[in-house]
């Protein structure tokens, strides 16, 4: 396995921690839960 | 009433097309508030206005929905805001504080109150209390066909007078009478001096004391007068509303306020709020005793009559759980070919074009194998199970538009008492059957911190639409002929389980008597297929995105897991491999104690469907270079095409043929479900081999109770604002998972069905 496989697989898998990182902490499973994606926005406005 | 489907959108659309020629043309925007009572037609007004140009979010800080459209609409932009349904504005209930606030802050343009027209009095309750903020209004008289077959006669005329608001009849079902209603919008927010409502007149003691309260907040607090519509504003605080005191928290002298209602107090009693309802009310009945002409004759209406049989003491329950049999066996039996037909595309055509794309681009052969073994395994396994979740949203959706699900909460009631809750907890359990994330935000709605804990922690066990997938995939290997029946019994098994557990945290951790519960029953409708649709969609869609958003990178994830140490011969000896076979003894007694079970379990604690995910990709066969040899010419692009066309058309059919079948109609294609069962999957052939009848019922019974996913524990802290009560959920989720999955299995072996 060379260097480029080892890069591409490093930015795969971030991307993919990411992903995990953002529709399950920062959106707090709202998108996937509640009626529109846009609705966690606004309670970390107001909260 | 004149046909009038098309003209709406007739101006709709049509404006778009000159707005296109003519850009640079000022458009003016009007916003309209759309308030009413629940069951009034609302949703489906809106919907029939604003179709798919609507924004479904929530209001902030809150789990109640917000429905927003924003449309042009005769060279005017219009944004619709849809205003929880309430039977007043007080300040005791979320959603008459949001709708109040709502409207007393951002001051719409324009009010359309839905008023259902067979309930015109109790309607008209908030009607009162909308004309008193003195913001137009535009009456919707809405579900006017039900009450014209009534008998029922409206004299809209008088309505119009005594108000001076505009009334109109509308049938939002059938799009009848919502160009007059827009029409009367855009006159109203035109020239809103002219279309502000009359003042409605209380009674002299009750508009004296008024007068006098404005006239002091005019004069002492001249900032507030501004801000607030001053009339409305004497009677809250004549009324003694704490929230709107807390609002405006008035520093100075605020004895005039208790001079105006001494004399109130002196002559009706101490409770002015109960004094400006009754007065509220009695405006409401004489003006529905005034405009409105009823039959003489009273037939027994059929919603009563159906209501004998369904909220029936004794036959409440049965028919309740006949009701949700039948829609586990309709949504298996209809999902089936569509699920089966996913799953060929998906293993067939897709994957082919995608190892096709990848070596086109000289792709490294391992992105072969991450695509192929990795996300069309994983994700590829879930998106199978689509069709399940969007038929069981639709029929569930359906028993929620007909009125039903409300005698369900109603009959359920009698059952909550039992574990020290009433019938409202069971509404966001019956949100927990779609998801438990917004059941768990749903326990907002429940006012005692006590009610709300403890229907949190029962939720859990209401299975989730993302559980499905795995039920789905194992009744389909091993229960393939009574696969409602199974699936009916999970449902039911945690619905009892969630009642054992409420008695017994009832006796330890709640201590304490349940609330009283009143709940309106709306009355029985059909509900319009094109909302039903709507609804599914809207319903449905997160599933897709949750595919496409974190069980694509968990897919991602477990590859690697499966991969890693890289290199490694048998995925047993990967790291995710080593961890299932940590874990798996823990598992032995309950019939499922190997590795790939037990990584499929703990890679659900992320979310659920993702089970069958992991399970795709630890059972799917690497292509060894054997596997050349009986490697056959693939098929084209184009034959591929028809491939997908032809298969789709007879899934089509093998759907309504099952759903016939339901209904004792035999299936005219008996052997080619022979054909496709003997067919299956690489995961359900290994399925099949991998568990029994036995250990695979206590399975899915394992899946069903352990502790929910993690986005159920963000839910949680979010909510209750600690991890105590997720702590104990995930205790006590364990456990019950573990002894019942043990009493299954063993107790199964002991009568002989192991």
């Amino acid at each position: 396995m060379g260097f480029v496989d080892i890069a591409l697989m490093a930015v795969i898998i971030t991307v993919a921690v990411y992903l995990l990182y953002r529709s399950l902490w920062k959106k707090k499973g709202h998108c996937q839960g509640c009626g529109s994606c846009d609705c966690d926005e606004k309670i970390n406005r107001t909260s | 009433m004149r046909a009038e489907t098309d003209d709406l959108r007739f101006k709709i659309s049509d404006f778009k097309k000159s707005e296109i020629a003519n850009p640079q043309s000022e458009i003016r925007t009007i916003t309209v508030a759309v308030a009413g009572n629940p069951n009034s037609g609302k949703s489906t007004l809106i919907n029939a206005i604003a179709g798919t140009r609507l924004n479904v979010g929530n209001w902030p800080g809150v789990t109640v929905e917000k429905k927003t459209a924003i449309f042009d609409y005769e060279g005017v932009k219009i944004k619709l805001v849809d205003l929880p349904g309430t039977y007043s504005l007080s300040p005791y209930s979320q959603e008459e504080i949001i709708a109040r606030d709502y409207l007393i802050q951002e001051k719409p343009d324009v009010i359309i109150d839905v008023v259902d027209s067979t309930n015109l009095e109790r309607n008209l309750y908030l009607t009162m209390q909308l004309l008193e903020l003195g913001i137009p209004v535009v009456i919707a008289l809405n579900i006017y066909d039900e009450a014209e077959k009534k008998g029922f006669k409206f004299n809209t005329k008088l309505i119009e007078q005594m108000l001076g608001v505009k009334a109109i009849p509308t049938i939002s079902t059938k799009n009848k009478g919502l160009d007059v209603l827009m029409k009367a919008v855009m006159e109203a927010a035109s020239d809103t001096a002219q279309h502000t409502p009359k003042s409605i007149n209380y009674g002299e003691d009750i508009e004296s004391a008024a007068f006098v309260v404005e006239s002091g907040i005019r004069n002492l607090y001249p900032t507030l007068a501004n801000r607030y519509p001053l009339r409305w504003l004497a009677y809250k605080l004549m009324e003694g509303d704490e929230h709107i005191s807390k609002e405006i928290n008035l520093s100075g002298d605020g004895t005039f306020i208790e001079d105006a209602v001494r004399h109130l107090k002196l002559a009706h009693g101490s409770d002015i709020e109960s004094l400006m309802a009754d007065a509220r009310y009695a405006k409401a009945a004489g003006l529905a005793r005034e405009a409105l002409t009823k039959p003489d004759t009273r037939k027994i209406e059929l919603t009563e009559k159906i209501d004998r049989l369904v909220l029936n003491r004794f036959l409440g329950i049965p028919i309740f759980l006949a009701a949700m049999w039948l829609v586990f066996k309709l949504t298996f039996d209809f999902s089936k070919p569509f699920s089966d037909w996913i799953d060929e595309m998906i293993n067939g055509p897709f994957k082919r074009w995608g190892e096709a794309l990848l070596g086109f681009v000289n792709a490294p052969s391992w992105t072969v194998s991450l695509l192929t073994e990795g996300v069309i395994a994983g994700v590829g396994f879930v998106l199978v199970f689509v069709p399940v979740i969007f038929a069981m949203m639709f029929f569930i959706t359906f028993l929620e538009g007909s009125g039903y699900m409300a005698r369900a909460a109603f009959v359920m009631d009698r059952m909550m008492h039992a574990i020290g809750l009433h019938g409202k907890s069971f509404i966001p359990m019956l949100l927990g059957f779609g998801c438990n994330v917004p059941a768990i935000y749903a326990t907002r709605t429940l006012e005692n911190p006590r009610d709300k804990a403890l229907t949190a922690l029962l939720v859990p066990l209401m299975s989730c639409g993302a559980r499905l997938p795995v039920y789905v995939l194992f009744v389909g290997v091993f229960f393939a002929d009574h696969g409602g029946t199974v699936l009916w019994s999970l449902y039911v098994l945690g619905i009892a389980l969630a009642v054992v557990m409420g008695m017994v945290f009832k006796r330890t951790l709640f201590k304490g008597e349940p609330p009283m519960f009143i709940m309106e029953l709306p009355p029985y409708r059909m509900p319009s297929l094109k909302n039903l649709l709507i609804h599914t969609w809207e319903k449905g869609k997160h599933f897709l995105i949750k595919a496409g958003t974190y069980i694509l990178a968990v897919s991602i994830l477990i590859w690697f897991l499966l991969n890693l140490p890289w290199g490694v011969e048998h995925k047993k000896d990967s790291y995710l491999g080593r961890m299932g076979q940590v874990i798996a003894p823990a598992f032995e007694p309950l019939g499922f104690g190997n590795w790939e079970a037990a990584s499929s379990l703990v890679s659900g604690l992320i979310a659920k469907e993702i089970v069958v995910g992991t399970m795709g990709e630890i059972y799917v066969e690497k292509k060894g270079e054997g596997a050349e040899d009986e490697k056959k010419e693939s098929p084209t692009f184009i034959e591929d095409i028809k491939e997908i066309g032809t298969s789709f058309a007879t899934a089509v059919k093998d759907s309504f043929v099952n759903v016939f079948s339901t209904f004792g109609f035999a299936s005219i294609s008996a052997d080619e479900e022979e054909e496709d069962k003997e067919k299956g999957s690489t995961l359900k052939d290994v399925i099949s081999t991998q568990f029994t009848p036995l250990s695979a019922y206590a399975f899915i019974a394992f899946v069903l109770l352990y502790m929910p996913c993690f986005v159920v524990a963000i839910a949680m802290k979010h909510e209750f604002g600690t991890w105590k009560w997720f702590g104990i959920a995930f205790a006590y989720q364990m456990a019950l998972a573990w002894v019942v999955a043990l009493v299954i299995y063993q107790g199964g072996k002991a009568l002989g069905l192991g």
